[in-house]
């Protein structure tokens, strides 16, 4: 066969592919009726061959390039993942799949929240110890505690009620989500900006802790932060978590090539991450509405180890059902 | 030099996916978080004036719809500041509005559209790539053999540019020969050429706007001489405008069915030849007078009667010359 020939035989069936694709458009194969459709499945394995033919013929660039560009578009209408129901999806996801990637990955959330608590303890003491140093870690706490003398755990409170429910709720929760995608995002430095942000956390719960319980106001505190504060604190972990993930996956790939380990890391932890999203909601519903309220201090305490321990609770239990 | 994407597809072919480069990518990030960036600055206007002295009123008298509204905007702030390139990237299945101005488009490494996990992946990693005005995407696109950023990195995606992938784009400048007309048999036997052949003069005159006067009168005489040595054609010159001329007389208004109108013609004339340059490049380069038809006459036997069916070895170097166009430092992107 001549290159010209093989032009002429074949031109009908590149015109009729170009007008399928051309007719799907944007909307893809949803825009084919159902014969339509048979038809492109049937036109584009031959187009697909053309494009090796063409090369070997040596036609023209021109079209050898018009004929790959119609087997590409051809190929990306065929090979394109179904989408499934985005609601089923989130469902599966929220009951069975997260808890499961959780459990898979706890040694990294395992690896954060050991990291909080040496260097939050490590503060801790230091600050109980050496009072002083409140005035390097956490000159904010300083200053609430030093200009107000007597301070009650409401006067506190008075801070979170400067500002109405709602707003404060959706504000902690969009700042929280933020920290959360950037202690994720980080870990791309092989894991060290997510250490910082889990170290500079750790150091400024701990500071304010032990410098208001130096200064004989810790239970005002812990009534203050108990009640959005655990699971606040779970979830950016487990965000933590994801970025060490990440880093481990770039700092030690093992036996596969880098990029091919920080692709399969990158999968688990945005996961992982976007898993912490409903957490993140419900404390900073907690913040907005429970923290600011008139409820008693012991209550709020309470209320916060029972939300802790619920999230506990579905992270290492839920999903194990269905496998059994 | 442009870089590509393959796509094995099942049938084993190989599919060649351009890539879109670092500048068109940094130019649809700038219209990208220039939008970003006027639609939140009139979110927060509208929280400024939303929460403007009301903060302390709204607790006090109990103005719940400004705090409800309020907190609506917020999370539209949050949305829009996380969420565009998301949203875009997954309902227009890779194409951000700055994407799409600039005709490229996020698929996934080795063909394929992306999935909701690998569009969560990039633009989270974003922030990261963001650093020092997107100093981080640039480097690492600069190192990286795919011009991929961090966050393509991790997703496992490519931005391909669909500028020639788009073949609507792909119009015909040489006359009337277009996708629907390609060449019949009979055109291609008027011409006398071998496809190889055929192929590089074609390719030279698809090409021959996008080049500069300089590359073309570089480029043609080079493309002519394995022609004129086997066919023996007699030139009508060697000026750049001469040797067009023929070009298009002999074989790209015979590829057209010899249709062509008169009209394509003036487009041949090359534009602004300075004289004195034209007659630099004259006496520098080798010109077509010294291959003459008088000594390759011998090497092919039969030289008005190519034979179609059989490139064989003896076309080498017109197989060859495809190549040349490209290698020159010519805009290697195709005119919009």
């Amino acid at each position: 066969m001549t290159p010209a020939r093989f032009i002429e035989t074949r031109k009908n069936a590149w015109a009729r592919l170009d007008a399928l694709v051309r007719q799907a458009g944007r909307r893809g194969t949803a825009g084919l009726s159902s014969a339509e459709l048979h038809e492109l499945m049937r036109l584009y394995p031959g187009v697909a061959v053309d494009v090796a033919r063409a090369r070997m013929y040596g036609i023209d660039t021109r079209t050898q390039e018009r004929i790959n560009a119609l087997a590409v578009a051809a190929h990306g209408l065929l090979y394109r993942r179904p989408s499934s129901r985005p609601g089923h999806a989130i469902w599966r996801f929220v009951m069975f799949d997260y808890p499961a990637l959780f459990r898979r990955l706890l040694p990294y959330v395992a690896l954060a929240i050991t990291l909080f608590v040496v260097t939050g303890l490590g503060c801790y003491f230091t600050v109980r110890l050496k009072p002083s140093l409140a005035y390097r870690f956490v000159p904010e706490a300083v200053d609430m505690v030093d200009n107000n003398p007597g301070l009650s755990s409401d006067d506190m409170i008075e801070r979170f009620r400067a500002m109405p429910n709602a707003p404060l709720a959706a504000g902690v929760i969009t700042n929280n989500i933020s920290v959360a995608f950037f202690a994720f995002a980080l870990g791309i430095t092989m894991g060290l900006g997510t250490c910082y942000v889990i170290l500079m956390n750790a150091m400024m719960l701990a500071g304010f802790a032990a410098h208001f319980v130096n200064n004989d106001l810790g239970f005002q505190f812990y009534s203050c932060i108990t009640a959005h504060g655990v699971l606040e604190i779970m979830a950016i972990l487990i965000a933590a978590g994801a970025g060490l993930r990440l880093g481990m996956s770039v700092a030690v790939p093992g036996r596969i090539s880098r990029v091919a380990s920080l692709r399969a890391g990158a999968k688990d932890a945005v996961l992982l991450v976007l898993g912490t999203l409903p957490m993140f909601v419900v404390a900073g519903i907690a913040e907005g509405f429970i923290t600011p309220s008139h409820l008693p201090g012991e209550m709020k305490i309470v209320f916060g180890v029972v939300l802790g321990f619920t999230a506990i609770a579905y992270l290492l239990l839920a999903g194990r059902m269905r496998r059994a | 030099m442009q870089d590509f994407d393959l796509i094995e597809t099942p049938e084993n072919v190989e599919l060649r996916q351009p890539l879109a480069g670092i500048g068109t990518r940094f130019l649809a990030g700038l219209i990208d978080n220039l939008l970003i960036g006027s639609v939140m600055l009139v979110v927060a206007a509208l929280a400024g004036l939303a929460s403007y002295g009301t903060i302390t009123d709204i607790v006090e008298t109990g103005n719940w719809a400004n705090a409800w509204l309020l907190a609506v905007l917020l999370v539209i702030l949050f949305l829009v500041y996380w969420g565009y390139f998301v949203f875009f990237e997954l309902y227009t299945n890779g194409q951000s509005p700055g994407k799409k101005h600039m005709k490229i488009r996020v698929v996934k490494e080795g063909g394929g559209a992306i999935t909701f996990t690998d569009v969560m992946i990039r633009n989270l990693l974003r922030g990261v790539d963001a650093i020092g005005g997107y100093f981080v995407a640039g480097a690492c696109m600069f190192i990286s053999r795919k011009v991929q950023r961090l966050g393509d990195l991790a997703a496992g995606t490519v931005i391909v540019s669909e500028n020639t992938t788009d073949y609507t784009a792909m119009r015909a400048t040489a006359g009337r020969i277009t996708w629907d007309q390609p060449i019949t048999p009979e055109a291609m036997e008027a011409t006398g050429l071998t496809p190889q052949e055929y192929g590089a003069v074609m390719s030279y005159w698809w090409r021959r706007p996008e080049l500069t006067v300089e590359a073309r009168r570089r480029v043609l005489p080079k493309l002519l001489r394995p022609i004129v040595r086997r066919v023996g054609v007699t030139l009508p010159g060697d000026s750049l405008e001469s040797l067009e001329s023929f070009v298009f007389t002999t074989y790209i208004r015979l590829a057209a069915g010899g249709q062509a109108p008169e009209e394509v013609r003036p487009e041949v004339a090359p534009i602004d030849v300075h004289p004195a340059a034209a007659a630099d490049s004259a006496s520098a380069n080798p010109t077509l007078a010294d291959a003459a038809p008088a000594e390759a006459a011998p090497v092919d036997p039969a030289p008005a009667k190519p034979d179609l069916a059989e490139p064989g070895p003896a076309d080498a170097p017109a197989a060859d010359a495809p190549k040349e166009p490209g290698s020159e430092p010519g805009p290697a992107e195709n005119a919009p």
